[in-house]
């Protein structure tokens, strides 16, 4: 009898073990395994505000593929000039191990004699992880994004230049830019090239579809340069091109009617079926009645 | 013998099994009414505060209700098709069995279907499915064959249930009053007249063909269900036959079980004796070697094409739900066949535990094909919430699972108090071909 209870509890053990899944438990791990990824970037936003970005994440030094992005981190922002820094905001690491702060187009900064501006991204530490920081010199520059029509030929034309502490425009030289159109999820890249004399043009594609309006948003993005980071500028235009489909439809399962080779079948089949379920029944009326006369011969 | 004076020997020998009710038996309907009036408080908790007391979600819109459903249902195609064959070729020890896979049928098309309405949010428009049809919808062909199906099954378990019905009528004459009126209507009018007798088996003859027909075609819209959807995991061309073959996988297991049990708690040795056991068992080997194989190239499929999304499907199979799967395809396939290949591992309990695992296997490998992939759409989910992300089953969705399992056994127990579970009849036709008894002279 013992014997029978131990075997069906391990049994039911069993069982209920596998419905628990493996990865459910906490997991501990050892942060001595793992190097900690601290990445400090800028990007200047289409509305000219810059959001400031701190990329935590611990790599497994054995597994690459290994990532676990450092969560609720508290990182602070400054503006440094010297000696002097200037706190520009606190932001903590979301559950992808990113911390953002946004300062808005008016914000003033602390400027070198070059004109860079030097941003300071801390990690003051905690008992299991040590503190990082990272600093990052970003000159500011200025983009124009114009979407014309020049002799008929769509044009996308970008003005690029930095401002001195005069307000004196220089045009940039030999800039990379990508021009790309936004997507449902991301964006799609149309074409790479470089700003020279402060100018970069760009005959846009005629076969590029929009949304149900026809609109598109044409984006052009520096995209991590030396001396300016990343910088953003979008503009929305009626550039897109309706694709009216050809072809009709052939799928007739999502049209309104279904075609009538399925009426024709299910029919054929549900007749065929229901008939024979009918002459079943009728048969069993008959076995009745036969049973039912025999029992008035019998009473007879 | 006189085949009345045999008549009256059956009933007498299974009547303590139809009038009797042991100890052991009470406790079991009271454990069942005890397990189902759970999941009747469950039951009224999901329909007052909505499906937010289960686990479904907006992304994974299915849980264990699904699985459920298509468990039952399938045990019904395979319980159809099965009674089909033993009757339509007249297999020589189909009457051990026979009671048992009828009954299995008609009760898991009645259970079964109870379950996908648990998974309706608005069951106040269920109506529109029948007022509105879209006849190129799978779900619409399903609701279709099903009750197409429900009506076949009962008229067919009717058919067979008629000569012993007529027997129990002519032979209780210390039944009490209720139970003859019972079989008197029940029974419709045959006396076993060779006319009624031939018409009879003509029109079983007929059912059980129009039955295998049906499990085949309502099962494979079943399938079409998921298949005919482009879901990674789902859009698959063999999913049909493979379908098939799992139902008759877990049909032929569940009949096992049903043959192990009632043989023990019944004293039934004498008629379902080990030759059964084997004979159910090396089916039960060779349709697990078929559906090793089904499995084998579902999957291998899926990961050689080396699409996107199968690829992030087979990867969450082998990271979340490893045990389970590992449970599923290896466990729930390998058992079986390592148990039943070998001649000597062929013992009534050693194949009863083959059928044990198969089942558990076969329902973790329908829990496999409805979550992972309800976890991993084409379009990335919009909501960051574990809960919307990954589907855990909540209590209710278990009280409601095992309501199912004990209505289930508690109706099985219930038909057996009226019928026996060796059909009598199947035992005079027997005897009468091997001219053991005298048929009876009606002028």
């Amino acid at each position: 009898m013992k014997g029978k209870i131990f075997k069906l509890t391990y049994i039911a053990s069993f069982i209920t073990s596998l419905l628990i899944s493996i990865n459910c438990g906490a997991q501990e791990i050892d942060v001595s395994n793992y190097r900690m990824l601290y990445n400090f970037s800028t990007v200047k936003q289409h509305d000219n505000s810059r959001v400031l970005e701190v990329s935590f994440i611990a790599r497994n030094k054995k597994s690459k593929k290994d990532k676990i992005p450092v969560f609720d981190a508290e990182i602070d922002f400054f503006n440094i000039l010297n000696d002097k820094e200037v706190l520009l905001g606190t932001s903590k690491t979301s559950k992808e191990g990113i911390a953002q702060l946004t300062l808005p187009e008016n914000q003033s900064y602390l400027t070198d004699e070059e004109g860079y501006f030097n941003f300071k991204a801390v990690f003051e530490g905690t008992a299991g992880l040590d503190g990082e920081e990272e600093e990052l010199a970003i000159k500011d520059i200025f983009i124009e994004l114009y979407l014309s029509e020049i002799d008929s030929v769509k044009t996308v034309l970008v003005k690029a230049f930095t401002i001195d502490s005069l307000r004196v425009e220089t045009p940039v030289e030999e800039v990379d830019i990508i021009i790309s159109i936004g997507g449902m999820l991301s964006k799609m890249t149309l074409e790479e090239g470089y700003i020279e004399n402060g100018e970069y043009e760009f005959e846009f594609p005629t076969d590029i579809p929009g949304d149900v309006n026809g609109d598109l948003t044409v984006y052009s993005i520096i995209d991590d340069h030396k001396e300016f980071g990343n910088v953003n500028k979008k503009e929305t235009i009626n550039w897109g091109v309706f694709h009216k489909q050809d072809k009709k439809e052939n799928n007739k399962l999502w049209s309104d009617a279904a075609p009538i080779w399925m009426y024709v079948v299910l029919t054929f089949m549900l007749v065929g079926v229901w008939a024979n379920y009918i002459y079943t029944i009728i048969n069993l009326f008959k076995i009745k009645k036969e049973g039912v006369n025999l029992e008035l011969e019998s009473k007879v | 013998m006189d085949i009345e004076q045999r008549k009256r020997e059956l009933v007498k020998e299974f009547s303590p099994m139809l009038r009797k009710t042991t100890t052991i038996s009470k406790i079991w309907i009271g454990f069942l009414i005890a397990v189902i009036a759970v999941g009747f408080y469950a039951l009224i908790l999901q329909f007052t505060k909505g499906h937010i007391v289960t686990g479904m979600r907006d992304n994974v819109v299915w849980g264990i209700y699904i699985i459920n459903f298509i468990f039952f249902v399938c045990l019904s195609y395979s319980g159809a098709f099965i009674a089909g064959i033993l009757h339509f070729f007249k297999t020589p020890w189909k009457n051990s069995v026979s009671r048992i896979v009828e009954i299995t049928t008609v009760l898991s098309i009645i259970i079964g279907p109870i379950f996908i309405l648990l998974c309706i949010g608005r069951l106040d428009r269920l109506h529109y499915l029948f007022l509105y049809p879209r006849i190129q919808s799978p779900i619409t062909w399903d609701i279709i064959a099903i009750l197409t199906d429900l009506i076949g099954c009962f008229l067919y378990l009717y058919l067979t249930f008629i000569p012993d019905f007529s027997i129990l009528r002519d032979n209780s004459d210390d039944a009490p009053k209720w139970r003859k009126k019972l079989y008197s209507i029940l029974s419709f009018g045959y006396q076993d007249t060779t006319s009624q007798r031939e018409r009879l088996n003509k029109i079983t003859r007929i059912m059980s063909t129009m039955i295998i027909a049906m499990a085949i075609v309502t099962y494979s819209v079943l399938a079409w269900i998921f298949s005919l959807t482009v879901q990674p995991g789902w859009n698959s061309t063999i999913f049909a036959p493979y379908f098939i073959i799992a139902g008759l996988y877990s049909g032929v297991s569940v009949i096992i079980v049903a043959m192990y049990l009632i043989r023990k708690y019944y004293h039934l040795n004498h008629y379902i004796r080990k030759v059964h056991f084997v004979g159910a068992g090396i089916i039960l080997l060779v349709i697990s070697l078929l559906f090793g194989y089904f499995t084998f190239t579902e999957y291998f499929s899926r990961w050689f094409s080396h699409k996107t999304h199968d690829i992030e499907l087979l990867e969450t199979l082998f990271n979340r739900y490893f045990w389970e799967f590992i449970f599923a395809n290896y466990i729930g396939v390998l058992v079986p066949i390592g148990i039943l290949f070998f001649k000597k591992f062929r013992t009534i309990k050693s194949i009863t535990f083959a059928a044990v695992i198969a089942i558990l296997g076969l329902w973790f490998n329908r829990y496999l094909i409805v979550v992972p992939t309800l976890e991993t759409p084409y379009i990335p989910i919009q909501d960051t919430r574990p809960e919307f992300i990954h589907y855990s089953s909540t209590w209710i969705e278990w009280a409601l699972s095992f309501t199912g399992i004990a209505a289930f056994i508690l109706f099985f127990m219930l038909i057996m108090k009226l019928v026996p579970i060796i059909p009598i009849s199947g035992i005079i036709d027997q005897e009468r071909k091997s001219k053991k008894i005298k048929p009876k002279i009606i002028l």
